[in-house]
């Protein structure tokens, strides 16, 4: 189990008339993974969601809030004694062409980290090379084809599959999956996502999934959560399924109307919701973060930042069921998604 | 389509490839990376060619411009554009201003295609003198007007350099500098990957726009059903070289007839629909060195493949206005056809 609590990272840009200025990446973000969860943060470029994955797996330091492993808060930590901590999170790459050593056999790529595991856990040398078989074919390959060989030699498809089994070297808790599909073939795609899901089923894996394609977060398990980032904040959060289907936000609305409808099985959703301008950089703060490019912006989201709850929402019951929460004045319900044509 | 051709009296051209094959040279010998490619753009309409990767889709679109680079050669086949004639017969200053003036051509990841060390509108007047444009005040009108239409600041724009610039701006700007010399012929090579969702739903929506408004002929490549069924008339699957399945965009989605299509729509994750009916395709594309020789390049990962893929190759057939090359898809018509005579 995973918990983050009011996670606020802030990166300082040089240059510039005035100094320093400084960008906040993320703003106050609390989110939980449990064990076999599955977690998906969907947002766009400079959301903060990469950043908060490097965060979850160690690899970069947050300015404000507490990140607790296994009941342990990480700040209570000195840097040498969170590493086993951290280990035990494992993040798998964007780009399976470059995540892999060329020079390195995949045979290589495994055991090192195995070695390290045997040694952790008492096991015997012997034991590496069966794991690494293990491992290969846990991930849906086969080791003898793929043991001998340099990343060069296998397609994209296959490379993300070895740098799964790469993460599972570690026993980890939570697999932290950045963009994991995006560069693989469209046909193979959903044989990853369905790995994923696979994993936590069998290993009891968590997933944080962060994308910027909403669809393929249905797909590594009905059963999990969404967290919709803009500019660092979380504006909607709640079962996947359920914000997919009716989401409240208006930007989880235009992200959702900006899905490309499949002309001839599909018809748009007939409230599609399009943002009034693109996004700029530097833009300041106060009020609501997306008061300027929303189409339903009132003056009071210009002047007061609406905070994550269930304030003025279409108060249906099955929404808080599902744990839906919103940042906006003014939630409304709207069918943004297409719709099957046979339907 | 109807067009406003108001401002541009030209009409659009029509394009047509007939029987193409570039080979790539390898240590095998040379392989087809496109292999008798049959495929015709009608006057004024959106053409979105999808394929993975490995399926000969950039190849294709940089035969528009008889542009493919060597270890690559275009063996066979000719490229006609209607007021050009066949660009494959042209060489040397004639293509070269082909190129530009006639072709417009958008690469891939437009982001990182531009000069660094220059400004946009020193990159533009480079492309202004290199087509002996004369007026260049007027060039830089039509640019800023372009990128005004695009929802950019044009003179801001045109004082930039690419860093200054997001990925979403710098697309623009390649789309605009496609189109300033006036081409009628436009080839977008994956216009929106990389980009995000929102900023792909606006560039598709400008493509489309300015398609209409400047009476183009358009190819858009991608490896992205889902860009292509937004934006395009017609849509053709690649797959191993071959043109598998060509036809309207809603006609080919709504009812795939090459087994390849079908996998490939069922293969789409979707925000709508039952996800225990989606999965992925069986196997993986395939490379040059991996294409089978005789046979139907699909056959191994086919769910309907019958003993005559192995040996022959199917050829396209053409039916109400659709092209499908494939075995199975083939006798499932004649079967139905006997059934009715029946």
């Amino acid at each position: 189990m995973i918990t983050g609590t009011g996670i606020t990272k802030i990166f300082k840009q040089r240059g510039g008339v005035l100094g320093a200025r400084e960008v906040p990446a993320l703003r106050g973000v609390d989110f939980s993974i449990a064990k076999g969860g599955a977690v998906s943060f969907i947002g766009e470029s400079g959301s903060g969601k990469t950043t908060l994955g490097r965060i979850v797996a160690g690899l970069e330091s947050h300015d404000g809030g507490e990140i607790v492993i296994d009941g342990v808060p990480m700040s209570s930590l000195s840097h040498r004694r969170r590493q086993p901590y951290f280990r035990r999170v494992q993040l798998i790459h964007q780009d399976p062409y470059s995540a892999l050593n060329p020079t390195r056999t995949i045979h290589q790529t495994l055991e090192a980290p195995l070695r390290l595991r045997a040694r952790q856990t008492g096991r015997p040398r012997s034991w590496v090379d069966g794991r690494a078989a293990e491992l290969l074919a846990m991930v849906g390959i086969d080791p003898g084809y793929v043991l001998p060989r340099y990343p060069h030699q296998l397609s994209g498809g296959m490379r993300q599959r070895v740098v799964i089994a790469r993460a599972l070297t570690m026993d980890p808790e939570v697999l932290v999956a950045d963009e994991a599909v995006s560069m693989i073939d469209v046909s193979l795609r959903l044989g990853i996502l369905a790995l994923l899901k696979d994993l936590r089923e069998r290993l009891g894996v968590g997933v944080l999934f962060i994308t910027h394609d909403i669809a393929t977060a249905r797909y590594i398990g009905g059963d999990g959560e969404l967290y919709v980032l803009y500019r660092g904040q979380v504006v909607e959060r709640g079962a996947t399924e359920k914000i997919i289907a009716d989401p409240v936000h208006p930007y989880t609305q235009s992200l959702l109307s900006a899905i490309p409808v499949l002309h001839g099985l599909e018809r748009p959703g007939a409230e599609r919701v399009v943002p009034r301008e693109m996004q700029r950089e530097g833009e300041p703060d106060g009020g609501c973060l997306f008061a300027r490019r929303c189409p339903f912006s009132t003056e009071r989201c210009e002047h007061e930042m609406p905070v994550l709850g269930r304030d003025g929402g279409p108060g249906e019951e099955a929404g808080e069921e599902a744990g839906q929460e919103y940042a906006c004045f003014h939630p409304r319900r709207r069918s943004v998604i297409p719709v099957g044509v046979g339907e | 389509m109807t067009a406003d051709t108001t401002a541009h009296d030209i009409e659009a051209p029509g394009v047509r490839i007939r029987d193409l094959t570039v080979v790539y040279k390898t240590p095998a010998g040379e392989l087809p990376a496109v292999r008798g490619v049959d495929l015709a753009l009608a006057p004024g309409t959106i053409t979105g060619v999808v394929g993975e990767s490995g399926s000969g889709k950039s190849t294709l679109a940089l035969s528009l411009l008889n542009a493919v680079q060597p270890p690559g050669r275009i063996a066979a086949g000719s490229v006609e554009i209607d007021g050009l004639g066949d660009v494959l017969t042209l060489r040397g200053e004639d293509l070269r201003r082909a190129r530009g003036r006639q072709v417009g051509y958008v690469f891939q990841a437009a982001q990182n295609s531009l000069n660094p060390l220059k400004t946009i509108g020193k990159q533009l007047l480079d492309l202004g003198r290199s087509h002996d444009v004369e007026d260049l005040r007027g060039l830089v009108r039509d640019a800023k007007d372009l990128l005004a239409r695009m929802g950019m600041d044009g003179a801001r724009v045109l004082d930039s350099y690419q860093h200054e610039l997001s990925g979403g701006m710098r697309q623009r700007v390649g789309i605009m500098l496609a189109l300033v010399l006036n081409a009628k012929v436009v080839v977008l090579d994956e216009p929106t990957t990389a980009l995000d969702m929102i900023t792909q739903a606006t560039i598709l929506r400008i493509i489309r726009e300015v398609h209409e408004e400047r009476a183009l002929t358009t190819l858009v490549i991608t490896h992205d059903v889902g860009a292509v069924a937004e934006v395009a008339d017609s849509l053709a699957v690649m797959y191993g070289g071959r043109v598998v399945e060509h036809g309207p965009v809603t006609e080919v989605l709504g009812d795939a007839r090459h087994p390849y299509t079908q996998g490939l729509i069922r293969a789409i994750p979707r925000l709508s629909g039952d996800l225990s009916l989606a999965r992925a395709l069986p196997g993986r594309p395939p490379t040059l060195g991996t294409l089978p020789t005789q046979g139907c390049v699909f056959r191994e990962r086919c769910e309907r493949r019958m003993d005559v893929c192995e040996t022959d190759e199917p050829m396209s057939v053409n039916r109400d206005g659709r092209t499908v090359a494939c075995h199975a898809a083939d006798r499932h018509l004649t079967l139905v056809k006997r059934k009715e005579l029946v």
